[in-house]
């Protein structure tokens, strides 16, 4: 090379120079692309890759009764979950953990080589398993706080409250019902995790205190437990299928007491037949039989057709309407309209109701709520079935007149029951009086709510009177009677109908409505029982379990006796 | 032997750039090796190392431009026996670290003698060529010389294997050949038969070079394989966006998204804190001294001198070009460090023997004015 040719030199390293630079330029446009044209896109695919959202569910409100006593309540559980990525030694893992946790070895192989990045192990375990595993100090394994639902008085009023599923999530009765009150307010926190999917930052997250709300309830877990007592006693002595018991109050429609045998244990929930777990007292409906006679003479006396004392013939006891024939439990000649409610005759209801008309019993069965629903806040309520008047046959109108033909729900029957002793004044059953926020303070309170006006207070009154005469000498409840206490009331004994829609000679429902005491009724009780064995007669079978019912509450109640009254009310 | 005009020519424009490129690469480093969880990232010793292993390199550097170059051309081939030896060596006594013999362990050090093979094919080459070269242009017989002298240490490395460096060497070679101007007969017929040759050297390739080849052409035909590599590092450099996330505050370095992160992937880390910002003015640095470097080899009045300018600054520029380019997916996945950013003994001590040299040889040049 010589040293003189400067221009060589100089051309060759312009040239080097410039390919040099054409490759960085390369270089720079690709930088342009990655960083400017395409940065917010990549930057998105990264966000994506590193950041995790991570739920935290707050602790799910308690239930109380009306006294604030818990009727459900959430305990902190540990759940133990792996990040299968994380675990090295699978099958040593799979080995410790189910020697500790006692399930299968090969399922726990599977679960951590299934190559996702997050399963559970085990939910919700014991705090001796959750100490024995986090003792194992095994990388990849995680503990995850969760909340058990727990029902301190376990079956009692269990298909009132109903349940929470393993998500914490209310799927049955009131859980279900108040879910978006009780169910804790759930935080999502925005975590980082690494390429191995290990999520970090997490502990330093506070945790807020961000419980659900709690429920109060009408229901008097006392009064509750008196209702469950009485009622399976019942149940039990007369070797029945189930049966069904309500208190409410009167005045404001509050529900004081739902009991339902048999019984079901919402912590264990999956050792009962799903059956048992209904609310049936809401959901289903039965014929009640002569409890709805009450009504039917509400009708007949609130339309003038007839009042206590007009007479009717009860054509000795067989009463032939077209190819039908109607027949009374006793043989009866002429009857009041009083006597035929004390007496209980079938003949008889259809007689005043022939005087009073189809139409104007209709108008006042749907007054007292009968064919729709109640409005109660409780999930799955059944309207029961009334079918309009136009439809129905001259039997249909005498049959609905004692309560067949017709079907209700028992919580359809107190309330209707409770509008008589309300005044005539129909109100909305409840169950729930208030929601509390975490610190107790009220957040919601229901008030009592009128329905309507089912009948003048006038009618309301003499139906009291004629109730009053059920539980007397003589009348068809006298084993409700309370001494030194004025007992309105009605007994029911329906046949039940079976799959082929006829009335079977020995399935029955018996039945015992009422409340007390008859000058200011303080509670209304309704007691059913479905299909006794021994005896059949809602005044033999249900007006014990009602009278022992009544009894305990007017003790705790501290409801005082009436003496007096008692011959006011015969004066009126 | 001292001359004041060693210090009046001493090149402390190219002292100072590298300087820089020192620093900006410890603090990318830094931040590579400062991951969240401690366990699983390279730790934070490396930094420390690579902080050693800039001393030793500031020391051999100094040797490397107080020895005249004149000196150097003359033991030219002893020092590339030197170097084949130990590729031999590391044939025989080398340690495998993830399937491949790179290095030899010299007690508490372990050294890559690849990297010092490709300055001893630089001196050789410029000794030799600077003897023959003329504004004609060489011929072919006058080829075959280099050729050995390329052929043997790429055969050496390609063993290993370490594909990368192995055509780092050829490139190096390829671009000082082209710089000396071949005559246009010969350099036709190499171009032939290089475009002959080379799909032929499909078949020679590794199972995984083959694999990392389709992935470079089609990232996404196994993202969580073979292509996870290259598009974690496109994320990175991507989600850095203009600005970038700031020192220490990379996310995909941090959450170990980026794999090799303190070696073959650092660019991807300063791109993913400083933005594109960051990565311009790096590729502005590094352009400014591959300049400098031609400017060295242009105001060079020594043969020898200029050659050698252009092989040590073509190493330069190809090392940052297949680095950067396969961070950003324009190359396939090959191990060719940055240099001065990444982490590893061997590039740096050859990085500062590289500037040292560059040094010598602008510091000198009145020689021979």
């Amino acid at each position: 090379m010589k040293t003189d040719d400067k221009k060589y030199i100089r051309f060759r390293m312009i040239l080097v120079g410039i390919v040099f630079s054409c490759f960085f330029a390369t270089i720079g446009a690709k930088a342009v692309y990655l960083q400017v044209y395409c940065g917010a896109w990549l930057s998105q695919k990264a966000a994506n890759q590193y950041e995790s959202i991570v739920k935290s569910s707050g602790k799910r409100g308690k239930i109380y009764d009306k006294n604030l006593r818990e009727m459900a309540v959430s305990i902190d559980v540990t759940s133990i979950a792996a990040h299968p990525v994380q675990v090295d030694n699978k099958k040593t893992t799979a080995r410790l953990l189910s020697k500790v946790l006692k399930i299968d070895k090969n399922v726990l192989v599977r679960k951590l080589t299934s190559g996702k990045k997050f399963v559970w192990i085990k939910r919700q375990v014991t705090p001796r398993e959750g100490e024995a595993v986090r003792n194992l100090g095994i990388t990849g394994i995680d503990f995850i706080p969760e909340h058990n639902r727990f029902y301190p008085s376990k079956i009692s009023a269990a298909q009132v409250l109903g349940f929470t599923d393993i998500d914490d999530q209310g799927i049955e009765g009131l859980e279900f019902y108040y879910d978006s009150y009780l169910r804790g307010k759930t935080s999502k926190f925005m975590i980082l995790k690494d390429a191995l999917g290990r999520g970090f930052d997490a502990e330093k997250i506070t945790f807020l205190n961000y419980s659900g709300n709690n429920l109060v309830l009408t229901i008097d877990r006392t009064i509750q437990y008196i209702t469950e007592k009485a009622l399976s006693d019942a149940v039990a002595a007369f070797s029945a299928r189930s049966g069904m018991a309500i208190v409410m109050v009167p005045k404001t429609g509050a529900i004081l007491a739902l009991a339902h045998v048999p019984f079901f244990n919402p912590n264990t929930v999956s050792n009962f037949n799903q059956e048992l777990w209904r609310n049936r007292i809401i959901t289903d409906p039965f014929e009640p039989g002569s409890t709805m006679k009450v009504f039917s003479a509400a009708a007949a006396i609130e339309s003038g057709s007839s009042t206590p004392n007009s007479i009717f013939y009860c054509e000795n006891g067989a009463y032939k309407i077209g190819r039908n024939v109607v027949h009374d439990t006793h043989k009866h000649g002429w009857l009041s309209l009083q006597q035929i409610i004390k007496h209980s005759s079938n003949i008889g209801a259809i007689k005043f109701i022939e005087t009073t008309g189809a139409k104007r019993l209709y108008k006042t069965l749907r007054d007292f709520g009968f064919g729709t629903k109640t409005g109660v806040d409780c999930p799955g309520e059944s309207a029961g079935s009334l079918a309009p008047y136009q439809r129905w046959t001259k039997i249909d109108t005498g049959a609905i007149s004692f309560g067949q033909g017709i079907s209700v729900s028992a919580l359809q029957l107190i309330t209707a029951t409770c509008a008589i002793a309300n005044d005539g004044i129909l109100m909305r059953p409840y169950i729930v009086q208030g929601i509390t926020d975490q610190n107790g303070r009220l957040i919601k309170s229901f008030r009592p709510k009128k329905n309507r006006r089912a009948v003048s207070s006038k009618t309301a009154l003499t139906v009291r009177r004629l109730m009053r005469t059920v539980v007397t000498e003589g009348g068809t409840g006298v084993n409700a009677a309370i001494e030194g206490y004025s007992v309105c009331g009605k007994t029911g004994t329906a046949q039940k109908i079976n799959q082929k829609g006829e009335y079977t000679k020995d399935k029955y429902i018996s039945s015992f409505v009422g409340f007390l005491p008859a000058e200011s009724p303080k509670v209304a009780i309704l007691v059913v029982v479905d299909e006794p064995q021994k005896n059949h007669y809602g005044g033999v079978v249900a007006a014990p379990a009602f009278k022992n019912i009544a009894e305990k509450i007017i003790d705790y109640m501290d409801i005082s006796p009436t003496g007096k009254s008692e011959k006011l009310m015969v004066a009126l | 032997m001292f001359d004041r005009r060693f210090i009046n020519y001493f090149d402390w424009g190219l002292l100072g750039l590298s300087v820089l490129l020192g620093f900006v690469g410890l603090a990318t480093l830094y931040s590579a090796v400062s991951s969240s969880i401690p366990t699983q990232s390279p730790h934070k010793i490396l930094y420390f190392k690579q902080l050693i292993w800039y001393g030793a390199g500031l020391a051999v550097m100094v040797i490397a431009f107080l020895i005249n170059y004149k000196s150097i051309e003359r033991w030219a081939l002893l020092f590339y026996g030197i170097c084949i030896l130990l590729l031999v060596c590391v044939m025989y006594f080398g340690k495998y670290v993830g399937g491949a013999k790179r290095w030899l362990i010299l007690g508490p050090i372990s050294v890559q003698p690849s990297e010092i093979v490709k300055i001893a094919v630089i001196i050789s080459l410029a000794r030799y060529y600077s003897k023959i070269a003329n504004t004609g242009g060489i011929n072919l017989r006058d080829l075959f010389t280099p050729l050995v002298i390329t052929i043997i240490p790429f055969f050496l490395i390609v063993k290993q294997p370490d594909l990368g460096t192995a055509m780092l060497v050829i490139l190096i070679a390829g671009s000082m050949t082209v710089f000396i101007k071949i005559e246009k007969r010969s350099l036709l017929f190499i171009i032939v038969s290089c475009s002959l040759i080379a799909p032929m050297v499909w078949f020679f390739l590794k199972g995984y070079q083959k694999i990392r080849i389709l992935t470079f052409l089609n990232p996404d035909r196994d993202p969580l394989g073979a292509g996870y590599h290259i598009i974690q590092s496109k994320i990175a450099i991507g989600s850095g966006m203009i600005t970038g996330k700031g020192f220490l505050k990379g996310t995909q370095n941090a959450l170990f998204f980026l794999p090799e992160q303190h070696t073959d992937f650092i660019f991807s880390v300063l791109s993913e804190e400083w933005g594109f910002a960051g990565s311009t003015a790096l590729l502005i640095v590094f352009l400014m001294l591959i300049i400098y470097g031609l400017n060295v080899a242009y105001r060079c009045r020594d043969p020898f001198g200029t050659i050698l300018s252009v092989g040590i600054t073509s190493m330069i520029f190809w090392q940052a070009f297949i680095n950067i380019g396969m961070a950003m997916g324009l190359m396939p996945v090959v191990g060719v460090p940055l240099p001065f950013i990444s982490y590893g003994g061997s590039s740096i001590i050859s990085i500062m023997i590289c500037i040292g040299l560059l040094i010598n040889v602008s510091m000198r040049r009145f020689m021979f004015e």
